[in-house]
Formats: C-alpha cells, sequence, structure tokens
C-alpha cells in the first residue's frame, strides 16, 4: 500500500465534510494513539474534517472552542467522565453537557468514555462514563442516550471508530446492543478466531506462557470466552492479537473493567469458575468430561516441533 | 506582564506562566500540570502481575515503556527476595525490539506533529497534516504487534518473559517492515543516507540537509532558535548504564541518589500535580539528547561541543536516535534464536515479598519503577517519570531544566516552542 498523501488540515471549513470534535476527559491518550494508527486514516479525513482534535492539527484550539462552543456532527468523548474534571479551564459537567447538544451524533471512544475503566478506579465515587458508569446507565449524557454510540475497548480499535464514522457518513442506521455497542463489531466474542480454539474444543490447556501450543483459559486467566469484540476478526496493527501473541484476553471492552488477578483462572474444583458466555454449567461439564477423555495425539505435541 | 499559556497538541495539556519585561523577553516561566489520575494508588493491594495491565494506561504514547518498566521492577522483587529468575535472550531481545520500537514511533511523531508542524506556525507557514509520517508510525507499530499483540497497550511481558513464541513468519514480516521505516528516514526524515547524516553532524553542515528535518532546523533558523534553549548541561540515564555528565565530567551514577520534590505541588501549597524528580538535588536533562552524550556518539557529540545543550543539539539527537534505533532492530531481528524458549516459568508471584525497582529508558528519558509487595500483592507503588526530570518547575536559584531553557526568549510563543523540543507529555508528568 502506498503511504496516503498530505492534506491541508487549516484548509477553511468544507460544507460537504462532517465535522468532528474529539474531547478527552481523564485519559491516557490511548485511543488517540490507536486512532493515528488506521492507515486509512487518509481516505477518512476526505469525508470528515476535525475542528478540534486533541494532537491532530485541526481547525480551533480547544481555547476557541471554549470561548464559542461549535455546532458539530460528531462529538467524539475519549477518557473517564468527572464533573470538576477541567479542560482549558472549563469543567466537564459545563463543557461536555455543552458540545453534546450541540451535535448529532456522541460516540464514547475506549473503555474509560464508555464505562469509566480504570481511571474510575482512581476516585469511584466521582467517575464515569459519559453514558454509563460501569452497568449502570447513570452517565451526565443520560437525557441523550440516542444519540451516543459506544466504542469500549482499551483502547477501541481505530477500525471500530472509522466503521461507525462511515455508517454515519452513509446514512444508515447502526444496530446497537445494551450498552449501545455497535452489534456488528461487538456480537462477537474476543474468542471467535482466536488461533486457539482447537485447543479450547478438546480441552487442552497451555502449559505456560510463550508457547503457540494450549488455550489460556484453563489457568492463564484469559476472558476472551466471555468478552464482547471483534479482536480476533479485525486484528490489532491490522496483524496480531492478545491471544494470537499469547497473551491472555483481560476482557477491557467489558464494563466490569479491570478485574483482579488478570494472569490467572479462578477455578472450582480445577473448572473455570466463569463459563463461557451463555454456556450452562452442565452442558459445559458434559462436554469437558467427554473431551478429556480423549487424548488427542496431535494436540498435545508441540505444533512445530523444531521450535521454530 | 504575567501571561498564562495553555500549551495544546502535546499529550495531555500543560499551563506555562510567563513573567515577561517591556520588550517581551521571556524573564521568568513556570510549569504546571493539572491532571492527576492516582495511578499509584490503583495499584495498591492488587496482584503485582495486574501491574502490567494497569501501568501502560499511564501513557498512551509510551505506555510499552511502563509495561517494559514494570515487568524489569517485578523480576527485580524476585532477584531481592533470593528467588532466581531466568529470562532467555530471546525474549530479552524481543523485548529491546517491540520498546525500540515505540521510541522510534515516538520520535517521528514528535518530528512531524509537533516541531515541523509548530516551527512552521511560528513562521506563519503552516503545514499540511504529515499523513506520510503517520502512517510511517503506524508501520512501526505494525511492527511492535508482530510480537506484543497491538500497540498501544500491550501486556505482553511477564516476569519470565514474553507470551508470545514468533516463527519466521513474524521476524520476515518484521525485517520487511522495517525496511520501508529505513527507507522513509532517509528519503523523507534526512533526505540523504544515515552514513552521510552522520558526516553533517559532525562537520556542521546540517542545515543544508533535503529533509523534513532539515526544514525544521531551517525553521528554527528563521526564528533565531537554533542555539537558543541551553539549559544546565547536566545529563543523566539510568536505564541500561547509569551515569551522568555535568559539564562534560562523566561519572557513573546511582538511583539511590534520585529524590522527588513535592514542594510545588497543591499538596504543599502549589499549583501544580507534578512533583519534580532530581538528582543530589539539582535538575538533571534526561532523554536522546543524555543518551547520545553518554554513548559518547561522534556526530551529536561534536555539536554538543558547538552548540552546547541548545535546540539544535536536542532535536538533532532525537531524530539521529531513531536511525541508531532502526540499525538496533535490525541487528536484533536478524540474530534471533528462535529454538529458546520465550518464557521459563517463575515461581508463583504468591510466594514472594520484598521490593524493587524497574529502570528503563523511554522515549523521554529514564523511567523508573518501584514498588513493594507482599506475598505478591502490591503494598506501594512509585513512577517517576522522565518529563519529571525535564519539566521539572524549580526556583529562581534552582531551575527546572525546561524552565531554564525558556528564560530569555525573545517571546512567548518563541519560548513555548522551546518547551516543546522536550517532547512535552502531561500524562506522564501527573500520572
Amino acid at each position: 500500500m502506498n503511504p496516503p498523501s498530505a492534506i491541508t488540515s487549516t484548509m477553511p471549513s468544507n460544507p460537504t465534510k462532517l465535522k468532528i470534535i474529539w474531547l478527552q476527559g481523564i485519559t491516557c491518550n490511548g485511543n488517540t494513539h490507536s486512532f493515528l494508527n488506521d492507515p486509512l486514516l487518509g481516505t477518512l479525513l476526505d469525508e470528515v474534517e476535525f475542528i478540534h482534535h486533541p494532537i491532530l492539527p485541526a481547525q480551533k484550539t480547544l481555547k476557541e472552542v471554549v470561548k464559542k462552543i461549535p455546532k458539530s456532527d460528531i462529538l467524539i468523548f475519549e477518557g473517564a467522565y468527572s464533573a470538576s474534571f477541567e479542560r482549558a479551564g472549563v469543567p466537564m459537567e459545563t463543557l461536555l453537557l455543552a458540545l453534546a447538544s450541540k451535535t448529532k451524533h456522541i460516540i464514547a471512544m475506549g473503555s474509560c468514555a464508555s464505562f469509566g475503566g480504570i481511571f474510575k478506579e482512581g476516585a469511584p465515587e466521582h467517575i464515569s462514563g459519559i453514558l454509563f458508569d460501569k452497568e449502570q446507565e447513570s452517565g451526565p449524557l443520560r437525557s441523550m442516550r440516542e444519540k451516543v454510540i459506544t466504542l469500549s475497548g482499551c483502547p477501541a480499535h481505530p477500525k471500530w471508530l472509522s466503521f461507525v464514522i462511515d455508517m454515519i457518513v452513509s446514512g444508515k442506521t447502526i444496530a446497537v446492543d445494551e450498552y449501545r455497542r455497535p452489534k456488528a463489531l461487538y456480537s462477537y466474542l474476543v474468542h471467535n478466531g482466536c488461533l486457539r480454539n482447537e485447543y479450547f474444543e478438546w480441552k487442552v490447556d497451555s502449559d505456560h506462557f510463550g508457547t503457540k501450543e494450549g488455550c489460556l483459559f484453563y489457568a492463564q486467566g484469559c476472558q476472551g470466552p466471555m468478552t464482547h469484540g471483534s479482536c480476533n476478526k479485525i486484528l490489532w496493527n491490522e496483524v496480531s492479537s492478545k491471544t494470537r501473541a499469547g497473551t491472555p484476553c483481560v476482557g477491557c471492552t467489558e464494563p466490569t473493567f479491570p478485574k483482579s488477578n488478570l494472569f490467572s483462572t479462578k477455578t472450582y474444583m480445577s473448572i473455570p469458575s466463569e463459563m463461557p458466555l451463555g454456556i450452562p454449567k452442565r452442558s459445559y461439564l458434559a462436554l469437558a468430561g467427554a473431551a478429556k477423555s480423549f487424548h488427542i495425539k496431535r494436540l498435545e505435541e508441540r505444533l512445530i516441533d523444531d521450535n521454530a | 506582564m504575567i501571561t498564562h499559556e495553555l500549551i495544546e497538541r502535546i499529550e495531555g495539556e500543560a499551563v506555562l506562566d510567563f513573567k515577561t519585561d517591556k520588550s517581551g523577553i521571556v524573564r521568568d516561566a513556570n510549569i504546571r500540570f493539572l491532571h492527576f489520575r492516582g495511578m499509584e494508588a490503583i495499584l495498591e493491594g492488587r496482584n503485582a502481575l495486574d501491574a502490567l495491565v494497569i501501568t501502560p494506561r499511564v501513557c498512551g504514547i509510551c505506555g510499552h515503556s511502563h509495561l517494559i518498566a514494570t515487568v524489569k521492577m517485578i523480576e527485580n522483587i524476585y532477584q531481592n527476595a533470593g528467588v532466581k529468575i531466568r529470562i532467555s535472550d530471546k525474549a530479552k531481545a524481543i523485548r529491546q525490539i517491540t520498546l525500540s520500537c515505540e521510541l522510534i514511533q515516538n520520535h517521528i511523531k514528535w518530528l512531524y506533529l509537533i516541531m515541523l508542524h509548530e516551527s512552521g506556525k511560528l513562521l506563519e507557514k503552516e503545514p499540511k497534516v504529515a499523513l506520510k509520517a503517520l502512517y510511517v508510525s503506524s508501520q512501526v507499530n505494525q511492527l511492535c504487534a508482530l510480537f506484543s499483540g497491538q500497540w498501544p497497550h500491550s501486556s505482553y511481558a511477564i516476569p519470565g518473559g514474553v507470551t508470545c513464541d514468533p516463527t519466521y513468519i513474524e521476524v520476515m514480516q518484521a525485517l520487511k517492515i522495517l525496511s520501508e521505516v529505513e527507507r522513509f528516514i532517509a528519503d523523507e526524515v534526512l533526505g540523504c543516507t544515515p552514513e552521510a547524516f552522520n558526516q553533517a553532524m559532525s562537520q556542521n553542515t546540517l542545515l543544508s540537509l533535503k529533509g523534513d528535518f532539515g526544514t525544521v532546523l531551517r525553521n528554527f533558523e528563521r526564528l533565531g532558535l537554533l542555539e537558543q534553549g541551553k539549559s544546565h548541561g547536566r545529563f543523566l540515564v539510568l536505564g541500561e548504564t547509569q551515569e551522568i555528565i555535568v559539564h562534560l565530567e562523566r561519572s557513573s551514577a546511582s538511583s539511590d541518589n534520585v529524590s522527588e520534590d513535592i514542594s510545588n505541588t497543591f499538596a504543599e501549597g502549589g499549583n501544580t500535580y507534578a512533583k519534580n524528580a532530581l538528582y543530589n538535588g539539582e535538575f538533571f536533562e534526561t532523554g536522546p539528547l543524555a543518551r547520545a552524550l553518554v554513548q559518547e556518539h561522534t556526530g551529536v557529540s561534536a555539536l554538543h561541543r558547538l552548540y552546547g545543550d541548545s535546540a539544535v543539539t536536542r532535536i538533532t539527537a532525537r531524530v539521529e536516535e531513531m536511525v541508531s534505533l532502526c540499525a538496533h532492530v535490525r541487528q536484533l531481528l536478524t540474530s534471533l534464536d528462535l529454538s529458546q524458549p520465550s518464557f521459563i516459568t517463575p515461581p508463583s508471584i504468591e510466594s514472594i515479598s520484598g521490593e524493587g525497582l524497574g529502570i528503563i529508558e523511554a522515549p523521554r528519558g529514564s523511567l523508573i519503577h518501584r514498588a513493594t509487595i507482599e506475598k505478591g500483592k502490591i503494598v506501594s507503588y512509585s513512577i517517576i517519570t522522565p518529563t519529571q526530570w525535564n519539566l521539572g518547575n524549580g526556583t529562581q536559584t534552582n531551575l527546572g531544566v525546561a524552565q531554564k531553557a525558556m528564560i530569555g526568549a525573545e517571546s512567548i510563543a518563541k519560548a513555548s516552542l522551546l518547551f516543546r523540543t522536550f517532547d512535552v507529555c502531561s500524562v506522564c508528568t501527573t500520572h
């Protein structure tokens, strides 16, 4: 693929392009840098323009935005919400509400904006997402819930964002789940498409980290079978995912993120205490018992026997 | 006159309080960071391995550095507790490859989005958004993800090694991406080969380089800033090697002499969340320039002799590091022995109590993680970030590094640009 050519950021506003404001709450900037990884950024910027973005050169500085709140088509919010948290000297309870009421669509970008995420842990009673506080729909934008699209994930994948923007540009309706996440992206589980699926089917666990073989669900704490996300369908950085790199899924797209003891599986009578999503324990036990009674030689051997 | 300047388009935001005289010259500059998230407190009480997931979220652009600092710290706790922990050369090399990628993409973004853009803006020639630079940064991050699974926010480095077990498919893809990145640096950044770039440093002919780096230097020259931005001439490197340089005198350093000063923070009646990091009670510059001088890099040292720690030397050192790191990654990729184990299982973390230290060289300089754990649980956790060294806010008699670099600038706009030569990150500074 050829690198895209440069575009002008400060050209006069173009009436045919959708106008976006990207605002940050309590954040690490991870979603901003995830977004910048989109190799088709140039094509996206043919369709939309940023009135304000925290890193990309844009039409207005934040100082100018707070002076005169502009109208926009899409407001992207990154980071967790706290009423008193200030940007450019303006508290979020004023700034977010003002920008939200002058936009058509709102995207909660990442798990902090969606549910509170990691930064909620710092002051749980004051910090939340913009629509949800963990599972509760009690965030500051609840009166505008229909405008909000949730893109949970720590960070959210750049293609998840460009998908939502493309759908808005095309005037299509985005089907959403109970947390207002696009079903097209979050109906899959991280487990779907994992290269270790066959080991899961035959209940072959991974002896230890750093191998190509075995499923990480039984001992290493993998939450892939109960986490919504298309990480193994739309690969990260176009090439990989946590589980493909042998790292357990940490469940970062769910309102419960971050749980504790992320690198070990909690078990009861040596069975994972949390079941794959929607699987009754009895069904799981029946199948696991049967699968474990067979020893499949191929799955117990190394995948590539000369170590490379 | 006192002016409060909001600095945007950094990682987060900062406020600079400038005191200027009648002709607009900056006489004093205070640096404030206002956003605090309490990362250290979030970690307390958790399983130590959870830190591998939490600490990368300190920072979106250098989170991988935090991961590597955390894993080295936990391994150090094992050792201090008298428990052997082994890491294969392969795992060490893979960690260095991915960490180097993070530095390279950081430096590219800084050069194009910040230096090229902001210097152009001051000359009223605002350039176009450098999509080519963002594209190549995404390629560097793709190289990283071949091993780490994703960038940003991977947790693939764990005590005992790495979780991935790459094949030659990943290695060959990585080498191909690296060739593209090297080509970009030669054709677009430098406008010449790395060898010619080294010569231009030694022969003081950098201003005639044709690439975008040359444009940045020419912009600085037109603004009269090339030789501005001088600071204390004190440098510090604590990751890999441990050395300081004070006015050209080199000596070995110890992390025991590092302290944090809270006198300027809100807790003590100040007006910032950032704590100052000090060595023997003094401010030191850390980062690419410090690393190049400690490694006695020929070209950067030659520039330093001519121009001291001014903007031209600081900017060139960061660009040079991209070049050196690409060569380093190539060497690591070509010598990777895939037959070694990726991971050697250490005893359970629940059996470990004690304290430890993890120091690494992150994009902006030395990054320190320190913790005490009890039976695998975090009792206390402390992070000192590179920007706490460079962007510390001192007093008139003991000025911070960037503070000193800004004082004397002809205008607030020029002082703000000099501030950005340090590659400002507020999320790391306050964490």
